[in-house]
């Protein structure tokens, strides 16, 4: 077990890094009340915060598509009306997949539990599935709904449930794979990728482990998983040196079993959570403790959250945030709004991460991978933008026509509710240039600042001290936005 | 490593960015010990070079340069590479197929596309060489994954993460410029991935900086304070920046380290780019389409010596389900005119001898015409190779037509063996170190 955090070193830093890693941060009011819980209150709410589901209902499309029926009718069609009717129902579903994902993202930004979200966007990850192949915004946002119930649940029944979940069915070709042409696409992936890591398995345990996971197949008309005893194959396979008749459930039980499964998990959930490169002896005890507790989630995520490793200095401020942590975590910061789905998907395009629509099965690489020079200062031309200014690159933006479905909440760049700049930056402090930075440092940094640029900021203020109105303030915080350090969190 | 470190002079050659005159500055100032520890990587790296070939550097004044040309979409390749001569052609394409008469003759089976004028002068006149039935095994006519795979250059049945061009930034440019690669567009595409991406993506020059609000002309000096390393000795000794960015972390450079030196990178290529794009303009007339404009902007790029080795560009439209003539004979225009411009510039700077453009697409298209006089997603396909150091000609055999895979031709060049010989004869880059393989290569160059 990891050495546990004495409970009196418990402070507003580490409350911010709790909230900030565990969640998607907020703003210093929040990470106030975060940190009156003491750490033990803050890791119950953490681990048991409300369900949001009522707030969150299902998007309206998302039911499943008949396709046996749609086939009909589209074959009924003369061949022009039918080209054109699929066009049609493309385009639609390709306006579903944006609604989607801004239905994810509004969720992240005002759900009472953005911890289940976020540990929901590291499985997401995980199990990296595209809609860009899926095509069917529906599976998507229904293996979405999978992970968030066994976000803290149990992994191998959460790794059983992604090996039946329709998505991923079609996402690494199961639903192909028939006893005479066993497809090996998820065997694969499923050891590489989501237990063990490369160089644990062999060849042949791919190929033995494919021909378990024959006969998985999807219900034509209500989408739901199908076994096809006909096309599984029910012959003797050699797999991690034991034969048998194993079935899919039988192969993943026999990972499981392999100590470097709990290894590759824990290792995984610490360099999202924690820090990259962590020492043997950190992964080796959360290993041990995660295969102790049978592969549960929460519990190993307790352990974590209430280590003095994840508060200690190599943890706090050392992550690159992802663009959705720079996105969602910004409008708590500013007290914004998300931005319409159409720009914020165009944004996050260009920043390198839309969620249900990762670059490959592998996910998103993450940490430094995520900045280049170019992306870079597109995030500080976005801050510019968030802080309810442009200029920012609006070409391109999808033109997905008017669909009637994309009404979530969200501004315009010419019609959003204004920042309140006179709650960002009192009116009261504004006269004292180092209480006033050190006032919004904590709002964007959630820790002091170092010589150099807390010297540049006060500058700037006394600079400006005699008219330190709202759009210089704006400047102030733009100039505080565009800097390495607000990449950090 | 150590036997290096009191090495200071770098390639002359390579000195022509405003970054690595810095550099060399920072250097001459100060001694090895006090800089930080990249900065004295960077220095290594290009003292390096002159060593391992591995190892390049990206100049700008007189190294090779790649163009990238993405036609986005499956371009139809039998109506861009016309087999005028086979009935086949035109039993399976009776609407769409482009008469025998119109048809830009290259020999006794083939030619090109009516539109493709600018480009049958090219070949005429030794700089266009025409790869026929490129492709590669099991393909998948899925837009996604056949893109995916031409990105990446893995083989159909594996997933592989990173791109082909990144793995080359990544395995033989570092130390270089983030401009080493350039894409011009909105962001990277997939072929510029890496665990380490490099690159700069903008579709105008004007983008690709920071852009602030300056009313009152301090806030752009304070900006790049900002966002450079610090120098002094207690940063390097690793003490006050360890409140905001985090401890140093134990291997070699805090995540705080890498943010600065991209933010440096940053400034410095964005300066580059603009005062290049202030300066050079076109020295010929470019036709009006955005791959027009694209590629105008590559040729200024060169004009101006950015450091970069690969440009990428792309041209979208080219999934021609339906009614496909008329699209794609605009397409064909299009790019075309904007090519034959691209040639003309070049050749006008000097610079067409060092410039190599390779075009490519995910796939081509079903042989047979659909029902709404379009095609659907095929396989294999022509790419288009130009340059004023290509060697011309037609390589590759046409694929049978009446042989089909599906409905599908069946390609004869591994697209992996044109990346091949260009990182071989053309970047002088290790192709086995990229692809993960040994490819077959071609003698295009």
């Amino acid at each position: 077990m990891l050495t546990p955090l004495p409970i009196r070193q418990w402070d507003m830093t580490k409350a911010a890094h709790l909230l900030n890693r565990a969640g998607f941060g907020g703003s210093p009011e929040q990470i106030k009340a975060f940190c009156e819980l003491g750490l033990d209150g803050a890791v119950k709410q953490v681990l048991n915060a409300p369900d949001d589901a009522e707030q969150f209902p299902k998007p309206a499309w998302a039911a499943p598509r008949n396709m046996m029926e749609m086939r009909q009718q589209l074959q009924a069609l003369p061949q022009e009306e039918r080209r054109e009717k699929f066009q049609m129902m493309q385009k639609e579903e390709r306006g579903n997949g944006i609604d989607l994902i801004a239905w994810w993202l509004d969720r992240m930004t005002r759900s009472p539990n953005p911890f289940r979200e976020k540990m929901t966007l590291f499985w997401h990850g995980h199990f990296a599935t595209s809609v860009q192949k899926v095509k069917q915004p529906f599976l998507m946002w229904k293996q979405n709904e999978t992970l968030r119930a066994s976000a803290f649940g149990n992994f191998g029944a959460m790794v059983k449930e992604m090996s039946r979940d329709p998505a991923m069915l079609i996402w690494l070709d199961t639903r192909e794979s028939k006893k005479e042409h066993p497809n090996e696409n998820f065997a694969r992936e499923l050891m590489e990728l989501f237990t063990l890591g490369i160089g644990n398995y062999s060849e042949d345990d791919i190929q033995q482990a494919a021909r378990a996971f024959t006969g998985y197949k999807m219900h034509p008309v209500d989408q739901t998983f199908r076994f096809a005893p006909m096309q599984h194959d029910e012959g003797e396979k050699k797999f991690f040196g034991k034969t048998g008749n194993f079935n899919g459930d039988d192969i993943i039980d026999m990972i499981l079993e392999k100590p470097q499964c709990a290894r590759f998990i824990a290792k995984k959930i610490w360099e999202f959570y924690g820090y990259e490169s962590p020492k043997p002896a950190i992964v080796d005890a959360l290993a041990n403790s995660f295969r102790a507790q049978k592969y549960e989630i929460k519990p190993l995520m307790n352990e974590i959250f209430r280590s003095a490793e994840f508060y200690s200095a190599d943890a706090i401020r050392t992550q690159v945030k992802s663009p959705v942590q720079w996105v969602v975590q910004t409008v708590k910061i500013l007290e914004t709004e998300l931005p319409r789905g159409q720009v914020v998907i165009n944004v996050l395009r260009q920043l390198g991460q839309i969620p249900f629509a990762p670059p490959s099965v592998k996910g998103w690489d993450g940490g430094k991978a995520w900045i280049t020079t170019s992306t870079l200062l597109l995030r500080y031309n976005l801050a510019n933008f968030a802080l309810g200014r442009g200029p920012i690159n609006m070409q391109r933006v999808r033109n997905v026509a008017a669909n009637k479905n994309m009404n979530r909440p969200g501004f315009d760049v010419e019609n959003h509710t204004p920042i309140d700049f006179e709650k960002i930056a009192p009116k009261e402090l504004r006269s004292d240039s180092k209480r006033l930075v050190a006032y919004l440092a904590f709002r964007l940094f959630q820790s002091p600042l170092g010589p150099r640029e807390s010297e540049s900021f006060i500058g700037f203020v006394e600079q400006h001290k005699d008219n330190l109105d709202d759009e210089t303030i704006r400047d102030l915080l733009h100039l505080m936005m565009s800097t390495p350090q607000y990449q950090l969190t | 490593m150590s036997d290096h470190d009191h090495i200071i002079e770098p390639h002359t050659r390579t000195l022509h960015t405003r970054r690595e005159f810095m550099r060399t500055s920072m250097l001459g100032a100060a001694a090895a010990w006090t800089l930080p520890v990249f900065l004295q990587k960077t220095f290594l790296t290009l003292d390096a070079m002159a060593a391992d070939s591995a190892i390049q550097s990206a100049t700008g004044k007189d190294g090779t340069i790649l163009v990238v040309l993405q036609l986005a979409g499956g371009n139809d390749g039998l109506n861009t590479v016309v087999p005028w001569a086979d009935d086949a052609y035109y039993k399976a394409r009776p609407v769409i197929g482009i008469k025998s008469d119109a048809v830009l003759k290259v020999n006794d089976y083939m030619g090109l596309n009516p539109k493709l004028a600018g480009l049958k002068s090219l070949y005429d006149e030794g700089h266009l060489s025409i790869l026929q039935g490129v492709g590669y095994p099991n393909p998948n006519r899925s837009h996604f994954r056949s893109t995916e795979i031409w990105q990446t250059g893995s083989d159909a049945d594996r997933n592989e993460s990173y791109g082909w061009l990144g793995k080359y930034f990544d395995s033989c440019c570092k130390g270089a410029d983030p401009t080493v690669g350039v894409a011009i567009g909105n962001e990277l595409p997939q072929s510029f991935t890496s665990p380490h991406p490099t690159g700069v993506s903008f579709s105008r020059p004007e983008q690709y900086r920071w852009m602030n609000n300056d009313r009152t002309g301090d806030t752009d000096a304070l900006f790049r304070e900002l966002n450079s390393p610090e120098q002094s000795a207690d940063t390097n000794a690793g003490g006050s920046i360890g409140m905001i960015g985090g401890a140093k972390q134990k291997t070699g450079g805090s995540t705080l380290d890498f943010l600065q030196r991209t933010a440096l990178d940053a400034q410095m290529s964005s300066d580059k780019v603009l005062e290049i794009a202030r300066k050079y303009k076109a020295s010929v007339d470019y036709p009006h389409s955005p791959l027009a404009d694209s590629l105008n902007l590559v040729a200024r790029m060169i004009a101006g010596g950015l450091a970069t080795r690969v440009y990428y560009v792309s041209q979208g439209g080219y999934d021609t389900h339906t009614n496909e003539a008329p699209t794609h004979e605009r397409l064909m225009g299009e790019l075309n005119d904007a090519l034959a411009a691209f040639a003309k510039d070049l050749q006008a700077q000097g610079n067409f001898q060092r410039v190599m453009l390779m075009t490519f697409s995910e796939f081509g298209r079903r042989v047979t015409q659909n029902a709404s006089n379009g095609t659907d997603h095929g396989a294999a396909a022509p790419m288009f190779v130009m340059g004023g150091a290509v060697k011309a000609g037609v390589f590759g055999k046409y694929p049978s037509l009446t042989e089909l895979n599906a409905g599908d031709l069946i390609y004869n060049v591994d697209f992996r063996s044109v990346y091949a010989t260009v990182l071989e004869k053309w970047l002088r880059a290790p192709s086995k170190q990229v692809l993960g393989k040994a490819f077959p290569l071609l003698p295009i160059i």
